[in-house]
């Protein structure tokens, strides 16, 4: 059983709410603004879940997600709707980063290209920002009168936000060849 | 407790990301008006068709109580309604000339409605009970009539009750005579038909046909005279020869018989002390 010292703790803590403001930053500035052809748009904030190692707290997690999707949901005006598809998500992170993760992986797993091979990790970005597109897109429509248009953007904008997700992961990875760890 | 507190440590994760959950719905449904009125909407819905259902539940499930109900209000409805159809058919009724005469008489006495609780027609001496005693100013040795006719004499009194001795007893007598000739003769019932009874003590020279009328004599101070008994059915000679006896068909059908009414005489408390007083003087031997 790993043990973290309390300025591990402190120093994981920073990165993590470094990581949430880049997140939300970038979202707020940047991908709020981005509607390709009127329905693509990404929602990479979704990041910080996937960075969250083997044998995370499960609480940790939940509380991280939902913190994350409030503020992006108060930059954003769409209170409720990123809080929620966050949770959702950090929900089923862990479950599915013991599923997907390596048969000989260590035990604190960072979740990565070099841990996983790029393959495994496309395949575990792909479900969670599948997951966490689907609850974002139902809690915002809540219906299903336009299930086409429905269809199309959240399509779109899982592919979008999956690329940009794995994109940041390999500008990551390049990094953590230099031993930087969350 | 301690299960309890185990289960909570064991399912945190849950109630931690249920409670998250709620948090972001409720901010959902409080600041986004499309997804609220959704909410309200469809909330609205389910929640009057589960008030629905339970009511379609809670009316089964009460059926035994309405259906006791109703039928005691059906009790209730079905004794209304007789007691209307009665009503109308009295009103209603083609009245006989026997029966318009016997109105008339009864309209010139002071009746006193009853009904009767118990009946028999089965024994040789039969009683009736009614529903009016001494309070409701029945005495005893009054007559009892009905809108057919005659039906016997009070035979007892208590305060709310009376027990009335009606034809159908071997020990009534009752004075009647002919109608338009004044013979009469003492009515007694033979303990046979309860529609018949006879009259005895008929001259022989009396003229009397099949049909003909029997009323009251009025010779005591039970009955007043002229009220209808019954009609001639057969003519019969008595046991000793010397007078008729006349097979009378009843007016009145003491198995049906529910509503009768006391004959409260003006004169009658004042007649029968007279009578008493005659018979303490022994002046009839």
């Amino acid at each position: 059983m790993f043990k973290f010292t309390f300025e591990d703790m402190v120093i994981t803590f920073l990165q993590r709410l470094l990581w949430l403001v880049a997140l939300v930053a970038a979202q707020m500035m940047v991908f709020n603004y981005v509607h390709i052809l009127g329905y693509a748009t990404p929602m990479p904030y979704v990041y910080l879940l996937l960075l969250f190692p083997l044998g995370t707290q499960r609480w940790t997690i939940l509380l991280w997600g939902f913190c994350c999707g409030l503020l992006c949901d108060i930059v954003s005006l769409t209170t409720g709707v990123g809080a929620g598809a966050m949770t959702v998500a950090a929900f089923i992170q862990p479950p599915l980063l013991t599923l997907l993760a390596p048969k000989d992986a260590v035990e604190d797993m960072q979740p990565s290209f070099a841990a996983m091979d790029f393959w495994p990790y496309v395949r575990y970005a792909a479900v969670v920002t599948f997951v966490f597109t689907a609850v974002y897109f139902l809690l915002q429509s809540f219906n299903f009168f336009h299930i086409v248009d429905l269809a199309i953007s959240f399509l779109s904008s899982w592919l979008l936000t999956l690329l940009i997700c794995v994109a940041i992961e390999g500008v990551r990875g390049g990094r953590s060849s230099k031993n930087i760890k969350m | 407790m301690r299960s309890l507190l185990d289960f909570i440590v064991r399912y945190y994760h849950w109630l931690l990301f249920i409670v998250l959950e709620g948090i972001s719905l409720v901010l959902l449904f409080r600041f986004n008006h499309y997804q609220s009125s959704v909410w309200l909407t469809t909330a609205n819905t389910v929640v009057g068709r589960v008030d629905s259902w339970q009511q379609q539940a809670m009316r089964y499930v009460n059926l035994g109580v309405e259906n006791e109900e109703l039928m005691r209000r059906n009790m209730v409805l079905e004794y209304n309604i007789s007691q209307l159809q009665q009503r109308l058919t009295e009103l209603t009724h083609d009245s006989s000339y026997t029966e318009l005469r016997q109105a008339e008489r009864y309209d010139s006495l002071r009746l006193i409605p009853a009904h009767i609780t118990t009946n028999s027609v089965l024994r040789r001496n039969n009683f009736l009970t009614i529903d009016r005693g001494e309070q409701d100013g029945v005495q005893s040795e009054m007559g009892v009539v009905c809108g057919t006719g005659i039906v016997g004499i009070v035979y007892m009194t208590s305060a709310h009750y009376a027990i009335v001795m009606p034809l159908l007893n071997s020990r009534s007598h009752i004075s009647c005579r002919l109608r338009g000739t004044g013979y009469f003769g003492y009515l007694k019932w033979d303990g046979r038909h309860p529609l018949y009874a006879v009259l005895d003590d008929i001259p022989r020279h009396a003229r009397s046909h099949v049909g003909d009328i029997v009323e009251t004599s009025g010779f005591s101070s039970v009955f007043p005279s002229g009220i209808f008994v019954g009609k001639v059915s057969a003519i019969e000679n008595s046991d000793d020869g010397l007078s008729y006896k006349l097979r009378v068909h009843l007016g009145t059908d003491f198995s049906r018989l529910e509503n009768v009414a006391v004959v409260a005489q003006q004169f009658q408390p004042e007649v029968r002390a007279l009578e008493e007083r005659a018979d303490s003087l022994n002046i009839s031997e």
